[in-house]
């Protein structure tokens, strides 16, 4: 906890300040925190026998932070009013007191140099700290979650480096929650936290808002002193407005089921704050280094020329948010608080529903896999049933020469081991050698980089000029010692080639892309290059519209896709395109999108999970664009409930697979979108989103007919009134608590 | 009462069992209950020729073991691992 840092002036662009804490912030992604000068302050030091809430707002650059003392200990908490304590950190040293309550000196940090007194700046920190205990006094700062505010006011000098941005940034004003402990004393105060602790969850990222309004209502209204630490400035007294109204503010949380007279000052306060939180609320968009033109203006162009189904679904959804709002009032904040326009109740009568007995098929697999090597022939298996086992036995690690070596006997159709890991080179090419590979269709060596370099593949699979002659399906991935000579002679001696599968190859460069575009041009169907890390796409693009029936493209983990690139494989080769994975390729914008909406009508699965810096106009474009969709795939990307819901209403009617994992924002408009519109949704994923309760989450179940798998990993809002009160009877739930889940990993729709 | 079938295997073993038990299997329930005049639908009876004795009547034991399991009592179902691939196979071609 005890952190000692030094700040300086944010003259340029800096990276974060150490020793924080990985969790992302609620606020959009910004990579420059303005640092703050160290200036030789007094420290004061908390008095160990009062403590109290202490917020401190440095609102306006004209006004000094006075030097008070912390008197109080109970500054150490500011309990917000979800519930959550936020701790107060000053942004230098800590002094651990003898009895182990760690007491803070806060220091607030000057903008300039102290002689320019009108450019002064302050930084605040806001962490927030999670205290479930609620009892302890020493908070565990794993859950510590900078959260810096920056409120804008543009100081000149500061700005220097800034100015080429083009706009005023940065401000040199940040508020600062300060963590207070809860007295000791109070334990009535205590136990209130650990109720509303408890019953309101670990939704961080909501803390936001509240923070900003409070703040600025605090400090717009009340007068009192401070405890900040500040060198020869006169009292701040914006700063003491902000400690009064903090303390006030804490105490108005405490005692909010009282119900005193506060809260209709507090009701006064979020008005007010409303207000001038948007004037508050800090975004630093500077985050490209080296982006194309292009991507950026794309962005910003209107997702329709005229209203079309997407935005009018959007305009009716945040209307009726609206209305919602407007009868509900602005008493209630959060979007927790509000009360789900959703009304299910369980009706399932889940304890009747009988265990099925496993099937026969399974259970002799399980006894065939114990019993591996007493095997002595795969010889009339069919295909179906050799996979199965050669799948079960990778599983189980079991997997050896001996069963390769009957799946190669013979003259197979098939040979798919999902995991060569365990084959050594000598073993591959004693099995291989004498392979009559004639028949061979499909050939699928994932993990084989040990086994795989380039000098056993003329004894092995590229014998011939023709060894592979009906060879349509080959999966080498993770074959990190091959390389593009290599490749070259397994290709020459398999011409037949409709999907090659070369996930981390990564020796593998441009040039082996141009050898597959020469050889296999007029056949390659799919083409799977995830994690190629010597690929450098500029070069392969003019090789990949040389593929004239490419219908699958994955791209996965390239961090270096383009728009522009992106954009130049579409406009050749977007009309037959069915699947595109383009899972982590971050620099992707919305004109990406655009870009895939407009020339790929074909599309049937697209995979966009953590492409964080799409917008809700995205969302807009494919649901103009695409219309053949079946599986679409979200991780991590920032869109609103309303424009998923849009989404959903206008565009889903094909989906048969659909991510929202860890999009946060889904909530109720998104479950009765899902609800009326996907009935042919079979998986659903919706893990991370803790807006979704029991009711939504039950009403989406209910509603959609095809529904077989249900994901909700990390979604501890759910309860048992939902997963044994639900009345669909084919839905299978993964990701609660410690139910088994592995079996159920590759699950898509092709295999329900 | 009950209602039995009659399942033959390669050899010429006559097994019958009650129809329930027959049904777990997909592929002799829609033996049994297609529309069209099959005689086996008619007569009850089903004969496979593919399967050897001692695989039909391990089949057998496990229809009554699945029945027996989704009433409730889950015991374990053991199979001879000499017998597994063949019992693999049959069991694949009967849907169980």
């Amino acid at each position: 906890m005890t952190i000692l840092r030094s700040r300086e002036i944010p003259t340029n662009q800096t990276k974060p300040l150490p020793n924080q804490p990985d969790i992302e912030p609620s606020t959009p992604a910004r990579t420059q925190e303005p640092n703050v000068h160290n200036s030789p302050d007094e420290i004061t030091l908390v008095d160990e026998s009062s403590r109290r809430r202490c917020l401190c707002l440095n609102g306006l650059t004209e006004k000094e932070v006075s030097g008070e003392k912390v008197s109080n200990s109970d500054d150490k908490f500011l309990s917000l009013r979800s519930g959550k304590r936020v701790a107060k950190r000053t942004v230098d040293c800590y002094v651990e007191s003898d009895d182990g309550f760690k007491i803070e000196s806060f220091e607030s940090e000057l903008g300039l140099n102290s002689g320019n007194e009108s450019k002064r700046k302050k930084v605040c920190v806001v962490d927030l700290v999670e205290d479930k205990s609620g009892a302890s006094e020493d908070f565990d700062g794993d859950n510590k979650i900078d959260l810096r505010l920056s409120l804008g006011r543009s100081c000149d000098g500061m700005l220097a480096d800034n100015k080429n941005k083009g706009k005023e940034v940065v401000e040199d004003l940040e508020v600062i929650c300060v963590e207070s402990y809860e007295k000791p004393s109070s334990s009535m105060g205590r136990k209130k936290y650990t109720r509303e602790e408890k019953g309101k969850g670990i939704q961080v990222e909501e803390v936001c808002a509240p923070i900003v309004n409070e703040i600025v209502e605090d400090a717009v209204e009340e007068m009192e002193v401070e405890k900040l630490i500040e060198n020869e400035k006169p009292p701040d007294v914006a700063v003491t407005e902000v400690v009064e109204a903090e303390v006030n503010v804490g105490q108005t949380q405490n005692q909010n089921s009282n119900g005193s007279g506060n809260s209709s000052r507090t009701q006064h306060f979020r008005d007010i704050a409303k207000k001038n939180a948007l004037k508050f609320a800090y975004f630093d968009a500077q985050i490209e280094d080296e982006d194309d033109l292009s991507d950026k203006e794309g962005g910003e162009q209107n997702v329709e020329d005229w209203p079309g189904p997407f935005s009018t679904a959007m305009k009716i959804i945040k209307d009726r948010e609206e209305n919602v709002n407007l009868f509900i009032g602005s008493s209630l904040f959060t979007n927790r608080n509000r009360k789900s326009p959703i009304n299910w109740v369980p009706s399932g009568n889940f304890s009747a529903a009988p265990r099925k007995a496993p099937s026969l098929k399974e259970l002799s697999l399980r006894v065939l896999v114990k019993n591996a090597d007493a095997i002595t022939s795969l010889d009339y298996i069919p295909d179906a049933l050799r996979i199965k086992l050669c799948q079960l036995l990778c599983d189980s690690r079991r997997m050896n020469v001996h069963v390769f070596d009957l799946l190669v006997r013979g003259s197979p159709t098939e040979i798919r081991v999902p995991d060569c890991s365990w084959l050594t080179e000598e073993e591959f090419t004693e099995c291989f050698k004498n392979c009559d590979t004639s028949n061979l269709t499909v050939l699928q060596l994932d993990h084989c980089g040990r086994c795989m370099p380039d000098y056993v593949l003329h004894s092995t699979l590229a014998r011939s000029p023709k060894q592979l002659p009906m060879l349509s399906s080959l999966s080498l991935s993770g074959a990190c010692r091959l390389s593009d000579v290599g490749l070259q002679a397994i290709v020459s001696a398999a011409p037949e080639i409709t999907s090659i599968n070369l996930n981390q190859c990564s020796l593998l460069t441009s040039s082996s892309i141009y050898m597959l575009s020469d050889s296999l041009g007029s056949v390659l169907r799919e083409l799977y290059i995830n994690e190629c890390q010597n690929m450098d796409l500029k070069l392969i693009l003019s090789a990949l519209k040389k593929f004239e029936k490419l219908e699958v493209l994955s791209l996965a983990d390239l961090p270096s896709v383009r728009g522009r690139f992106l954009r130049g494989f579409l406009t050749a080769r977007g009309k037959g395109l069915k699947q595109l994975i383009l899972t982590n390729s971050e620099k992707l914008t919305d004109s990406s999108i655009k870009g895939i909406s407009e020339n790929c009508p074909n599309l049937i699965v697209l995979d966009l999970a953590n492409v964080c810096k799409l917008t809700d106009a995205a969302l807009g474009y494919l649901a103009n664009g695409c219309h053949s969709l079946e599986k679409l795939i979200f991780c991590r990307n920032s869109f609103s409930d309303e424009a998923v819901a849009a989404f959903v209403e206008t565009a889903s009617g094909s989906l048969k697979e659909l991510s929202l994992n860890n999009v946060k924002k889904v909530s109720h408009n998104t479950a009765l979108a899902l609800a009326k519109h996907s009935d042919k949704l079979q998986i659903l994923d919706l893990s991370w989103c803790r807006d979704m309760p029991d009711n939504s989450l039950g009403y989406i179940v209910d509603n959609c007919s095809s529904l077989k798998v249900l994901k909700i990993f990390g979604c501890t809002q759910v309860t048992d009134a939902f997963v044994k009160g639900h009345s669909n009877p084919n839905l299978k739930i993964l990701g609660l608590k410690m139910d088994p889940f592995l079996n159920n990993l590759r699950k898509s729709f092709t295999d329900l | 009462m009950k209602e039995t079938v009659k399942l033959i295997s390669a050899e010429g073993f006559e097994f019958v069992i009650d129809r329930e038990a027959a049904m777990v299997s997909q592929t002799i329930r829609s033996m049994l209950t297609s529309p069209g005049g099959f005689s086996e639908s008619k007569d009850g009876v089903v004969t496979f020729p593919d399967i050897s004795t001692t695989v039909l009547e391990k089949i057998c034991q496990y229809f009554y073991w699945s029945l027996q399991y989704s009433r409730g009592k889950e015991t374990e179902f053991h199979i001879e691992p000499e017998l597994t691939l063949e019992l693999m196979m049959a069991a694949n071609y009967l849907h169980t």
